[in-house]
């Protein structure tokens, strides 16, 4: 049965740029597919833990209790256990009402405002039963002491909040509280070639103005043209300064036109080839100059620009990751079972036989 | 009121087979592979990754209807092969593609991680 051959490919990854919960790589070598699949699992399909029962004992706040509820839902919970933990669907100790410790986590909230000052209820008053399980620290480092939870409610004089909070493993697909991402995206790395024989047709405004087409900066002047032009201006406001009566030439032209015999480079180079949106605007342009082929633009088919954006629950780099997981095991439930194989062998057989074999 | 349960989407129900094949009853080598409870997510890299083996004439995947939580995959070999073959052969593919990514992006966090 097996031995063919096989077709696979072997990706290549270059990390860009790391923090705790943004990350930016490019993914080479591979198609747009899998570089899809990676995203779609990301964002619905790691798990994370969250919130989901919510028991309330007093609530005299301006807020109803479902609410409170869906807002105590929301709030990010720190999850690198959750790729370890039980869904309490399946958990075997307990019959998914929360009690148990494989698949839940419980909360508590006691808040009561004694004095006419406001008071902000925040993630920060939820007392959770476990430390590895709490609702994500916002705080800067940098700025101790300042208040960085996410505020559930505000209460004034003699308004309480008592609830008790079970927090369970969940994935996005389900509630888009479990999502471990913020933002998922990738964008094809596009491949830009320019003419230069054409290009060097072309004066310096009509090569600015070209430049200028483009929405997003995707094309800038050599830095050292750029330089050239900024010593041009600070000649001609010099000299032009002490010659205005004499002479009456303050226009810049013509004091560029002194410059002209200058060897100058004014060749476009791609600046930000990324920042391009493939909107097609540089090529229109070119096109309405009466130079169209001035400018190629194609989206490389094999490679891809990731950045990842997690909510906190886990690392951007864990993230990454634990898709990867996710997706194995996803391909591995989905291959063919034993009995299937063998009642179509069966089958075969049976096939061959009533075909004359 | 009367919509499905949001777990519906994703937990095969009991009794209920992951993966069933039907081969075609009038082409050779041609068959229908029904994985219940998966999306767009395993169906589409499951299709371009039968795509390159040269022995799969025609492979594609539907998603019937949005509140069917399914989606059919269909696959025709040449004699040289057969669809269990290779619906086998690009499940194992992209489970080592993606081995290899693993280790590629831990190989490269170890790098970032020690560059700064």
């Amino acid at each position: 049965m097996d031995g063919g051959m096989s077709y696979q490919r072997f990706p290549k990854v270059k990390i860009r740029e790391v923090k705790d919960d943004i990350m930016k790589f490019e993914l080479r070598e591979t198609d747009a597919s899998l570089a899809n699949a990676l995203r779609r699992v990301m964002i619905a399909e790691v798990p994370t833990i969250a919130i989901d029962l919510v028991e309330i004992e007093v609530n005299s706040s301006v807020l109803n209790d479902e609410f409170i509820a869906h807002r105590l839902g929301l709030i990010p919970l720190t999850s690198e256990r959750a790729m370890s933990m039980r869904f309490s669907r399946d958990c075997d100790a307990c019959d998914g009402d929360g009690q148990c410790e494989f698949c839940s986590v419980e909360f508590h909230l006691r808040a009561k405002c004694l004095t006419d000052q406001t008071l902000d209820v925040t993630s920060k008053d939820l007392y959770s039963s476990d430390h590895t399980v709490v609702p994500v620290d916002f705080s800067d480092p940098n700025e101790p002491g300042e208040q960085r939870g996410i505020i559930i409610v505000k209460l004034r004089r003699g308004q309480e909040l008592r609830l008790r909070a079970i927090a369970r493993k969940g994935i996005g697909k389900d509630h888009a509280k479990w999502s471990p991402a913020a933002t998922v995206t990738f964008m094809y790395e596009p491949m830009i070639r320019i003419n230069e024989d054409l290009m060097e047709s072309m004066s310096l405004e009509d090569k600015r103005s070209w430049i200028e087409s483009s929405p997003t900066k995707v094309f800038e002047m050599d830095p050292i043209t750029q330089q050239l032009k900024w010593h041009l201006k600070l000649e001609v406001q010099v000299v032009g300064s002490r010659l205005t009566g004499e002479e009456g030439r303050e226009d810049a032209s013509y004091w560029l036109s002194l410059f002209r015999d200058v060897p100058m480079l004014p060749v476009k180079v791609v600046a930000e080839p990324e920042s391009y949106t493939y909107d097609d605007e540089v090529i229109k342009k070119a096109e309405a100059m009466g130079k169209s082929g001035l400018v190629e633009i194609e989206a490389k088919e094999d490679s891809f620009i990731f950045t990842v954006e997690s909510t906190g629950a886990i690392k951007a780099t864990q993230l990454v990751l634990n898709a990867i997981e996710v997706l194995k095991q996803k391909l591995d439930a989905v291959r063919l079972s034993d009995d299937t194989v063998e009642a179509d062998d069966q089958f075969g057989e049976l096939g061959a036989h009533m075909r004359g074999g | 009121m009367n919509a499905p349960d949001r777990y519906e989407r994703f937990v095969v129900p009991e009794g209920t087979k992951k993966v069933s094949y039907e081969r075609d009853t009038k082409i050779i080598n041609a068959a229908s592979f029904t994985i219940e409870r998966e999306d767009h997510t395993v169906g589409n890299i499951l299709r371009m990754q039968l795509h390159r083996d040269p022995n799969v004439l025609f492979a594609g995947y539907k998603l019937p209807h949005p509140l069917q939580y399914k989606i059919i995959v269909r696959i025709h070999t040449t004699s040289q092969s057969s669809p269990m073959q290779a619906y086998n052969q690009a499940i194992n593919d992209l489970d080592k593609e993606l081995d290899h990514l693993k280790n590629a992006f831990e190989t490269e966090m170890a790098k970032h991680s020690r560059e700064y």
